[in-house]
């Protein structure tokens, strides 16, 4: 707790108090992150280079992880999986979020209503929505008795599965963030463009479109990123079945890491993990450099 | 209330000529009717889940089967009565409380602690520090859990409370969004205060703290979602049945075997309290979600 008591400090002796102060308040959150982010960060790209599980030491093994990791059937079908996944769903989401982002933009009486309605499934637990989708994907539920076969026990249709179910718990994360820019957009120039005689489409395309590719692109660098990490629902719906058809990547870390103990080679998965998401940055970065 | 509280009303009575402009963009009466129609399936399907959770855990367990599951009656409050009867779900609803409420102090003082220095005070690393703090937004938190696995463990904190919320309090987002917050006051307040001879912590509770109360409602309900809803942190360090939250609790129940209307009412008492939250600060939840989406 800082007690400085300040008579008005002399401009030299600023610096110095300013400096203690700032530090002091600092210190809290960076010994944290220290201790729970940096370390851990460093830690966990570090231990991909171990042989180590729970009450070992860990051993030095070099690039004995990575090299298993690649001969791995199973590493390969989760990366699969989860790329299949993120295929799926990123474009599913956008599409949702921006075409209810649409449908809810102007106000309208019921508008909130909708807004409301829309954003409840974001607050929602995976764990409960995946509890109830399960039972309406299982034997005896509605989807199976629509569509005439149980989704989650069929190899091709269990990623569809789990994506619908990712849509509806997330689209109204991203139509919120649409929504917002969209209602940032000044109103002139799509007013000009009705005065020159463009149409719902035309006004869409050539005025709103363009305006909305940041937010559009936020939205969808934050699900693929995401995508990449889906746990919640897998490991409540499927458990990563049938036959490792949705057993995604971040399932292969936490079995290896706490099921079978094997912390080097859950690490190793970590690191593929890391490497996906600098990816995505990366791309990010130079799609928006090349935009400026 | 809705995201459009949030911002300035557009004015009650538009100059005429702006009305007309205004008017036009408004849909087509066909239009219209599309939107409304659009939304008039859409909102059943989103809510059909809901629905669903709550009718099935109002019947006998025999009686899950569709469609003649779907009709809300007859009622049988059994699964109810199983679920409040026993002491899990009490015991899973404190923890999850203690894991959110001690979680979202903890992170709200820290944050607006840090976020105040690094918005406000000069000192050498400020910046080098922050933008270390940001970076660790780009780190999936995956890559960190066995690592703080094995700390915690070693430090004995496996199926303890301090175990469970100590490393999830050092959160990036809310120090980068208290200190944007935090850059917006202006400079003469804090002056004034020390001029006064406020301490510098005196300044931070009486000045900086109640001139961040929107932020800190925002972001608190934002980090309370968050905990309230975590599931793969609790999973791991929540070994015995003891220290389960209501996520891993509910996903408990549905793997033991136990029969689905009582999982789901046990859903259903999982879901009121967040439910109701939801209700009361809707404005906090979508503020929080669209500052962390544009400024995070």
């Amino acid at each position: 707790m800082a007690t400085t008591t300040a008579e008005a400090p002399r401009r030299g002796a600023i610096s110095r108090w300013e400096t203690r102060t700032g530090l002091l308040f600092v210190l809290p959150c960076f010994l944290l992150f220290l201790a729970f982010r940096f370390g851990p960060s460093i830690a966990g790209v570090l231990l991909g280079f171990f042989e180590f599980s729970i009450g070992d030491s860990p051993a030095f093994n070099g690039l004995e992880n990575f090299r298993r990791l690649l001969g791995d059937p199973v590493f390969w079908d989760s990366l699969r999986v989860t790329l299949v996944y993120t295929v799926l769903y990123v474009p599913l989401s956008i599409g949702m979020s921006l075409g209810m982002a649409l449908l809810v933009r102007r106000s309208f009486r019921g508008a909130g209503f909708f807004r409301s309605v829309f954003f409840l499934p974001v607050v929602t637990s995976l764990v409960l929505a995946g509890t109830v989708f399960t039972w309406l994907f299982s034997s005896e539920g509605p989807w199976t008795k629509l569509t005439g076969e149980p989704w989650l026990a069929s190899t091709t249709l269990v990623i569809p599965a789990l994506v619908m179910v990712s849509v509806w718990s997330k689209f109204g994360y991203g139509m919120l963030i649409i929504l917002a820019r969209l209602q940032d957009l000044p109103r002139e120039l799509e007013e000009a463009a009705l005065t020159d005689g463009a149409g719902v489409w035309q006004r869409f395309r050539h005025i709103v479109a363009p305006q909305l590719r940041p937010a559009l692109f936020f939205v969808a660098v934050i699900e693929t990123t995401g995508s990449f990490q889906v746990f919640d629902l897998v490991y409540v719906m499927t458990g990563g079945g049938p036959a490792h058809s949705s057993y995604t990547l971040v399932m292969a870390l936490y079995d290896q890491g706490f099921k079978y103990f094997d912390f080097g080679y859950a690490s190793a998965i970590g690191v593929a993990l890391f490497v996906m998401t600098l990816v995505v940055a990366l791309i990010q970065r130079l799609i928006i450099g090349r935009n400026r | 209330m809705s995201l459009t509280a949030t911002r300035p009303a557009p004015s009650k009575q538009p100059a005429p000529s702006r009305r007309r402009a205004y008017k036009a963009l408004e849909p087509s009466p066909a239009g219209k009717a599309v939107r409304v129609a659009l939304l008039a399936i859409a909102t059943p399907i989103t809510l059909f889940p809901f629905y669903a959770m709550v009718v099935l855990s109002l019947k006998p367990a025999a009686a899950v089967e569709f469609p003649g599951s779907l009709l809300p009656w007859p009622i049988d409050t059994g699964a109810y009565e199983q679920v409040l009867g026993g002491r899990d779900l009490l015991l899973w609803t404190f923890n999850t409380l203690v894991y959110s409420v001690v979680s979202v102090v903890a992170v709200l003082l820290l944050a607006s602690l840090a976020g105040y220095a690094f918005a406000k005070k000069r000192f050498p690393g400020r910046e080098t520090m922050f933008w270390s703090f940001l970076s660790m937004v780009m780190v999936p938190y995956h890559v960190t859990l066995i690592p703080t696995f094995v700390l915690i463990a070693e430090l004995g904190g496996v199926d303890t409370y301090w175990g469970l919320i100590l490393p999830t309090l050092a959160n990036a987002q809310a120090v980068f969004l208290m200190r944007q917050f935090i850059m917006g006051l202006p400079d003469e307040l804090f002056e004034a205060a020390r001029l006064d001879g406020c301490s510098e912590w005196r300044v931070f509770t009486r000045i900086v703290l109640p001139l961040c109360k929107p932020i800190l409602a925002t972001l608190g309900v934002f980090v309370f979602l968050w905990h309230w809803n975590d599931f793969l942190w609790p999973l791991i360090i929540g070994q015995g049945a003891e220290m389960r939250t209501l996520t891993v609790g509910i996903a408990s129940l549905q793997q033991e075997n136990v029969p689905l209307n009582v999982v789901l009412a046990g859903a259903t008492v999982a879901f009121v309290p967040i439910f109701a939250a939801y209700l009361v600060g809707q404005r906090y939840f979508t503020e929080g979600v669209t500052m962390s989406g544009i400024k995070g």
